[in-house]
């Protein structure tokens, strides 16, 4: 692909603008790699490093990232790793499920086994630790972020908006609606390997119960 | 054991550094939410800038010392008793086995740092001693400090010369907040009043971040954008017409426009913005931000070297 655009991002950080797609994580690699960056974050289009000016001024940081954006490498081998979760759906788990099935003019089974049948792969990790982006949800379910976000969900509960699902591994404020509630723990801090998902993991889901 | 909580106050937390190299796996930055508030107490005690110590929210809290032994204080508390005597903030002060450490609301800022030499001893995790409590790592067994609580020290550090903080470099507890900030990648989406009209901090706040409501217009459509990473200082604008502003706990990616960028050297500011306090933002292009960075961290490089802001 062509180099990507480079922007800041406020006075400390710099995106580069990638598209979507699994170069995201390449570039992630291999810019965390360098050595140069603090922190070195991939979104939905782009990736994000921040810097500390007092020892990378702005102007040196953005030509720097773009020499190392000149060379993208080939998308990282996302191995056939697998994992099965099971989610409850009963009214406590899923408080936002009977709306979103109504305004998409599906039973709650039939909304439930759309996404079920979809297939699903953790796409991106980030917002807070272990919270897992999952993309591939079919895309003829529609749902938006609330308006008001909540200010606590509990740990294990499944978001959603239109084309993916959002596992917030850990109790937390939440912006997506929730419809149901992944039953086994995403994240294990005394852990060596505290998370359970990584970007490019396919998921089986299935409903408990 | 040098210290027991009597009482924690509303929230009382260990920090120390700010974790980095992790937000790609959504390990926030944690750390202290006026990270100049607990250097500068550090400094008193003869300590790094970010040792650990422990981080009070809104005064309230008391403690017992069981060994003689230094301590300091500073942020939004002035003052505290020590066994019913005044103590001022921003001194090296000697506590004596069996005092009682008190303190009261502050009447502007929210957060108090609270020092003795060689730090608080702390769970270490991902190269950070700092409390995230939503996790559950760091700090003391991960979680708030409770009544119950018998605190350490982290080494057996020599007892720290008697230190002022020189009276230029105390931060201001105020509850009006001049911030300056860039433009985030979505200012498209910002409102053009904002420069001009202040906002107010609403009581929606915690270590993760702080509602500005304004009543901002949005943009039809605006309310999602495709997820991208999100650092503390992050100004986002919500569906509701509120603004939120991100502190060291927050979420690090979000997809809600994230309109301005608190710069580098004000985000301190943001850990004494309290419900009520007004906001006005002044802009900076980040090469600006840079100039201010530097003029900052020249006035505090004599008295706190090694604070990195």
């Amino acid at each position: 692909m062509t180099a990507p655009e480079i922007v800041f991002v406020g006075d400390d950080a710099l995106a580069a603008k990638t598209g979507d797609g699994g170069v995201r994580n390449a570039l992630a690699a291999s810019l965390r790699a360098s050595g140069t960056w603090r922190d070195v974050v991939p979104g939905k289009q782009e990736v994000t490093v921040q810097f500390n000016p007092l020892t990378l001024p702005p102007a040196v940081a953005f030509e720097r990232l773009t020499e190392q954006c000149q060379f993208i490498p080939g998308d990282a081998d996302m191995s056939a790793r697998h994992v099965s979760l099971s989610m409850r759906a009963d009214e406590a788990s899923a408080p936002d499920l009977a709306r979103l099935a109504g305004e998409n003019g599906l039973s709650q089974s039939a909304f439930l086994q759309r996404i079920l049948a979809s297939p699903l792969t953790v796409d991106m990790m980030g917002f807070t630790a272990g919270f897992a982006y999952v993309a591939g949800v079919d895309p003829a379910l529609s749902a938006a972020r609330l308006d008001v976000p909540r200010q606590r969900v509990p740990a294990g509960s499944v978001g959603l908006i239109s084309g993916q699902l959002g596992l917030y591994a850990l109790a937390g404020p939440a912006g997506w609606p929730i419809i149901g509630r992944i039953a086994q723990p995403l994240f294990d801090a005394q852990s060596t390997a505290p998370f359970t998902l990584e970007a490019g993991m396919r998921i089986s889901l299935r409903i408990e119960g | 054991m040098v210290l027991a909580v009597v009482r924690p106050g509303l929230l009382a937390t260990i920090q120390g550094c700010a974790r980095q190299g992790l937000r790609h796996q959504g390990i926030p930055a944690s750390g202290p939410a006026d990270s100049l508030s607990m250097a500068l107490a550090n400094r008193l005690c003869g300590n790094a800038p970010d040792a650990s110590a422990i981080e009070i929210t809104f005064g309230g809290a008391e403690f017992a010392f069981n060994q003689d032994t230094a301590f300091s204080f500073a942020g939004a508390c002035a003052t505290a008793t020590l066994s019913a005597r005044p103590v001022p903030s921003h001194e090296t002060l000697q506590a004596m086995a069996g005092d009682r450490l008190a303190f009261a609301h502050p009447l502007a800022g929210v957060r108090t740092y609270l020092a003795i030499p060689g730090g608080f001893a702390a769970d270490l995790a991902f190269a950070s001693t700092s409390t995230f409590v939503p996790a559950a790592f760091g700090g003391h067994a991960g979680r708030a400090l409770l009544g119950t609580d018998t605190l350490s020290p982290a080494s057996v550090a020599p007892a720290p010369e008697r230190l002022v903080t020189p009276p230029a470099l105390r931060p201001a507890m105020k509850r009006a907040h001049a911030l300056r900030a860039a433009p985030g990648p979505d200012a498209a989406f910002l409102p053009d009043t904002i420069w001009a009209q202040p906002s107010q901090a609403t009581n929606r706040m915690d270590r993760t971040g702080i509602e500005l409501a304004g009543s901002w217009p949005v943009p039809e459509g605006g309310a999602h954008r495709p997820s991208a990473a999100l650092f503390p200082g992050a100004v986002q604008l919500t569906p509701s017409g509120n603004m939120f502003v991100l502190l060291p706990d927050a979420q690090t990616t979000g997809g809600y426009p994230h309109v301005l960028q608190v710069i580098r050297a004000d985000r301190h500011i943001l850990g004494q913005i309290a419900p009520g306090d007004r906001i006005t933002f002044l802009r900076r292009s980040a090469d600006e931000a840079y100039q201010d960075l530097k003029r900052k961290s020249k006035y505090l490089s004599d008295w706190l070297p090694g604070f990195a802001f």
